[in-house]
């Protein structure tokens, strides 16, 4: 394995995967690029825009696929086993193929929390609550007979994150911002219909998303609810009945929708927690994968030459996954730098 | 027989006389305390079971039964089962003996108590009979039996496991002196046997132990000791009795009969709960039997604990140990004197004096009864569908149970449809009964403003409430898994049957151990497909964790409750799991590695 060009196998072939694929190639490194899926780009080639300057999700992930067209990209693949070497570690894929590579890169990402678990919200029983994901594919194809011509829209915040019932007490980060672009892009479409945001807290943290709540609120006429969502029912119209408590009033309210968008949470990937018990890296107790040093070395394992890029570490916005990419392809070239 | 000593009498009876009667003068005030502290209702009621002929053959026989014999024990656990029978009996048997003894060859000494205990002791053997060599082979039969049984529990003190038990209770000092005084009181009477049994003669047991130690002692002079220190054992263990955990002999002797007489906890510390308290053996069976167990922080928040606090007054523990159980009742399950912990801890909770007492009685329920009543149509009959907070929460299970209700035809209508009260068992479960009868008497106004002749509810917690302590004169209460096997049987639901089902049911505790609905649900899930069951199921089934019961466990807490219980029920490897209560499934929804359904959703598509 000595002097030949360090491969490093990058489980993944999401935003971070793909970019950080761009940087080891470029720096002169040999990355493998592995993805269950038969398609790269991750949950964002699934988006229809991004936040916050409404650019097109696919632009992105074309950009970053093309910039990485030399790269060995086994997509449709899955990991059998990961063993640790002497100095690497070799992975068995589901193909029988036996990969050797000199570094990890986790860049396994994120599950979206199944809306269905909370079933006080009705996803999967009442026709009309849809989540997060389903919505976006609405805008990418226009076809889903959930959605109609609705004249009442409600979104609901913290589906399954910054639950402790539902097993994750972590706040999914990105679904607040989500929600009120998600609720302009309803507003834009039907522009007849009322819009309600039901939330806990609204944690609006990044560049320029200040002004898409003030824009919601002041231009678009969105009604902000600060309350958790009780119950939803259904009328005999098949329409959905919410209740909640508007805390801020201190009273209850009931509103009848014509489409409920439950905002699901990020939640740890299971995946990642086998592939990390398998080489011995730790996992930290909200189930994802725990970084040597929450400050300065996030994209470090405790363990030599595995890496991490991007929401397999906990939930991040687009621009910080793309960042941590980066910085993870830097510290794996410091890491052979070093080994020299 | 001849007697030995003319003055009938030797001075190392002393501590066993003094132990004797310390102990019965203790439990008889004991006794007259606890029946004093009675409500009069309960006290009168009480008082005239003792002299009613069926009450006092029927409380003979549970004596007998539950005392001696440890029927429920044997049940249980066969070793455990004969260690225990083996010495209450076996003793028991040798009290009656030496009495007969007595009786037999010395009738004028029936008067002084000593005598029976230590009739070898003060007698001489002068012919040999029949009956003299039958009672004495039987004496040292029983003898042999107790201190069999008495190695088992030597085994069991130090390795618990052997005798089927994981965790067993950590004693106190007094109990430790009680228990190290118990074990010594029968060899050491062994020992004296047969350091006299040249002279009062024995059997198989003492009399070859005599003759051994004859051929090296080859004197007497060990007789007096020996017997001194067999009755200082017996003195010993009787003046620690009333404060170790063996005041559950005596007091279990007075719990049965007051039990069958009907008598309820009123007061976490008066009367009948005093008496439950004391009755506790602290087997520590409730340890391993508690859901909470499972972590092990909370061993000390069983049912035995909280009688040791109750005991000692320790009011911090005393409510921390009330508040956090799940009240899933499965230590009353398992409790061999049928201790019940969550009635226990509910009574004390009621005793909490709250800064603020919501009243429900300003809520007006007519506009919610003029809506069922308009629903029927103004017909009486039919069947009233409340389906409860729960159910709400859980609208795939309405919407299969209202679905279920069509297909076999019933004539229905909801009481909930859109406002509801809640059913009261949470208050009852706080201990807030008077907030809990407020909404009883609220939701009974609807429910008899419908004219509705069935009540069908599809949550255990609301049906448990419903059918003990509503008032619904002619109403019958059913639970859905009920009401659906009833149709299923009467041919009304036609349900297929699919063979490569696999399911296994959860005993909800609000069901199963609360309102007694076993077979039923599994009746029905047999008819939908193969029916597998857990590893602990009916009254031992493991509560799901998510209990309404406990007012203080958090989530986190609660946890690796509901996962012990998913290992149970997954033993058998099912496909799903189902139970019958909206609140066991939704806490097994977020844990389970399979899907978890209702029974009413497995029948509605199964129909």
């Amino acid at each position: 394995m000595v002097n030949r060009t360090p491969v490093i196998a990058i489980i993944g072939a999401g935003i971070a995967g793909l970019e950080a694929a761009r940087q080891l190639n470029d720096l002169g490194y040999k990355p493998i690029l592995i993805e269950k899926a038969p398609v790269t780009g991750g949950h964002v080639a699934e988006w229809n825009r991004l936040f916050p300057d409404m650019s097109p999700a696919a632009d992105l992930v074309q950009s970053l696929e093309s910039q990485t067209a030399k790269v060995r990209t086994m997509t449709g693949t899955e990991i059998a086993s990961i063993n640790r070497l002497k100095d690497g570690y070799s992975l068995i894929l589901s193909d029988g193929e036996t990969l050797v590579c000199e570094a990890v890169l986790f860049a396994t990402g994120f599950h979206l929390f199944d809306a269905s678990k909370k079933e006080e919200y009705g996803y999967g029983i009442y026709e009309k609550v849809i989540t997060n994901r389903d919505l976006e594919q609405w805008f990418n194809t226009r076809h889903d007979p959930r959605i109609g011509h609705p004249k009442a829209v409600g979104f609901v915040h913290c589906v399954g994150s910054r639950d402790v019932k539902a097993g994750n007490t972590q706040c999914s980060k990105v679904c607040c911002i989500t929600a009120i672009k998600q609720a302009i892009e309803i507003k834009e479409e039907f522009p007849e219909a009322e819009v309600y945001c039901f939330y806990m807290d609204l944690r609006l943290f990044g560049k320029k998303y200040e002004d898409f709540y003030i824009k919601a609120q002041r231009d678009c006429g969105i009604h902000f609810i600060r309350g958790r969502v009780s119950e939803v029912g259904e009328a005999i119209d098949g329409r959905v009945v919410v209740k909640a408590e508007d805390t801020l009033s201190g009273k209850p309210v009931k509103v009848t929708l014509d489409l409920l968008v439950l905002m699901a949470g990020i939640i740890c990937n299971s995946d990642a927690q086998h592939y990390a018990q398998q080489v011995g890296v730790a996992v930290d107790d909200d189930g994802f994968l725990k970084s040597r040093d929450n400050v300065g070395a996030i994209v470090e394992s405790s363990r030599p030459g595995i890496f991490f890029a991007g929401a397999c570490t906990g939930a991040k916005t687009v621009p910080e996954t793309l960042a941590e990419a980066r910085s993870a392809a830097l510290a794996i070239h410091r890491y052979f730098s070093k080994r020299g | 027989m001849r007697e030995r000593f003319a003055n009938h009498f030797d001075p190392f009876v002393i501590p066993f006389l003094v132990g004797m009667a310390f102990v019965l003068g203790y439990y008889l005030i004991g006794m007259i305390r606890v029946i004093l502290q009675l409500p009069k209702a309960d006290r009168k009621r009480f008082l005239l079971t003792l002299i009613t002929p069926k009450y006092i053959w029927m409380n003979i026989r549970d004596i007998f039964l539950n005392c001696l014999i440890h029927v429920k024990l044997w049940k249980r656990n066969r070793v455990l089962g004969y260690m225990h029978s083996s010495i209450a009996f076996g003793w028991f048997m040798i009290i009656l003996l030496g009495h007969l003894e007595v009786i037999l060859f010395v009738p004028e000494r029936i008067h002084l108590f000593y005598y029976p205990i230590f009739f070898n002791y003060f007698v001489a053997e002068t012919e040999q009979t029949i009956q003299g060599s039958l009672l004495m082979f039987l004496m040292d039969f029983f003898l042999l039996m107790i201190l069999s049984g008495i190695a088992i529990a030597i085994i069991k003190r130090f390795a618990s496991r052997i005798v089927g038990m994981r965790r067993t209770t950590r004693l106190s000092l007094l109990d430790q002196v009680g228990l190290y005084s118990l074990w010594s009181i029968f060899p050491l009477r062994l020992l004296a046997e047969s350091f006299t049994a040249h002279i009062s003669g024995g059997s198989f047991l003492t009399i070859p132990a005599n003759w051994i130690f004859r051929q090296f002692l080859g004197n007497d002079l060990n007789a007096l000791p020996t017997w001194w220190a067999y009755s200082i054992a017996l003195g010993v263990f009787m003046c620690v009795l009333p404060f170790t955990r063996y005041m559950h002999i005596p007091a279990e002797m007075l719990l049965i009969p007051m039990r069958n007489a009907g008598i309820r906890i009123r007061h976490p510390r008066k009367g009948f709960a005093l008496l439950e308290v004391y009755s506790c053996p602290a087997c520590g069976v409730c340890i391993d039997a508690c859901p909470m167990s499972v972590r092990k922080v909370n061993c000390k928040d069983a049912t035995v604990y909280l009688n040791r606090q109750l005991r000692r007054g320790n009011e911090r523990r005393i409510e921390e140990i009330s508040d956090k159980c799940l009240l899933c009742g499965k230590c009353t399950a398992v409790c061999q004197v049928g201790v019940q912990g969550p009635e226990l801890r509910m009574a004390q909770r009621a005793r909490r004096k709250y800064a603020l007492s919501p009243s429900y009685s300003g809520i007006n329920v007519r506009p919610m009864a003029a809506a069922v009543a308009h629903g029927a149509g103004g017909d009486s009959g039919g069947v009233l569908y409340f389906a409860g907070c729960m159910t709400k929460l859980t609208p795939s299970i309405r919407r299969a149970t209202t679905s279920l209700l069509d297909k076999a035809g019933v004539r229905w209508q909801m009481m909930d449809p859109e406002e509801g009260l809640c059913c009261g068992r949470p208050l009852m479960m706080a201990g807030r009964s008077e907030q809990a009868r407020e909404l009883i008497a609220k939701n009974a106004e609807i429910i008899r403003a419908s004219g509705c002749d069935t009540l069908l509810l599809s949550c255990p917690i609301c049906y448990k409430i419903f059918k003990e302590e509503y008032r619904l004169d002619g109403i019958r209460v059913v639970h859905h898994s009920v009401f659906f096997e009833e149709l299923i049987e009467a041919g009304r639901l036609k349900v297929r049957r699919n063979g490569d089902l696999k399911l296994v049911y959860h005993d909800p505790c609000e069901l199963g151990r609360g309102c007694g609905v076993y077979e039923e649900p599994r009746k029905a899930l047999a008819a939908a497909g193969e029916l597998v069951e857990a590893g602990k199921h009916h009254a031992e089934s493991i509560c799901c964790g998510g209990s309404l019961g406990s007012l203080t466990l958090g989530f986190e807490q609660r946890r690796p409750m509901t996962q012990n219980a998913l290992d149970n029920l997954t033993v058998a490897d099912p496909d799903q799991i189902v139970t019958a209560c909206p609140l066991c499934f939704s806490t097994f929804v977020h844990a389970a590695d399979r899907p978890v359904r209702d029974i009413a959703e497995i029948l509605d598509s199964q129909s």
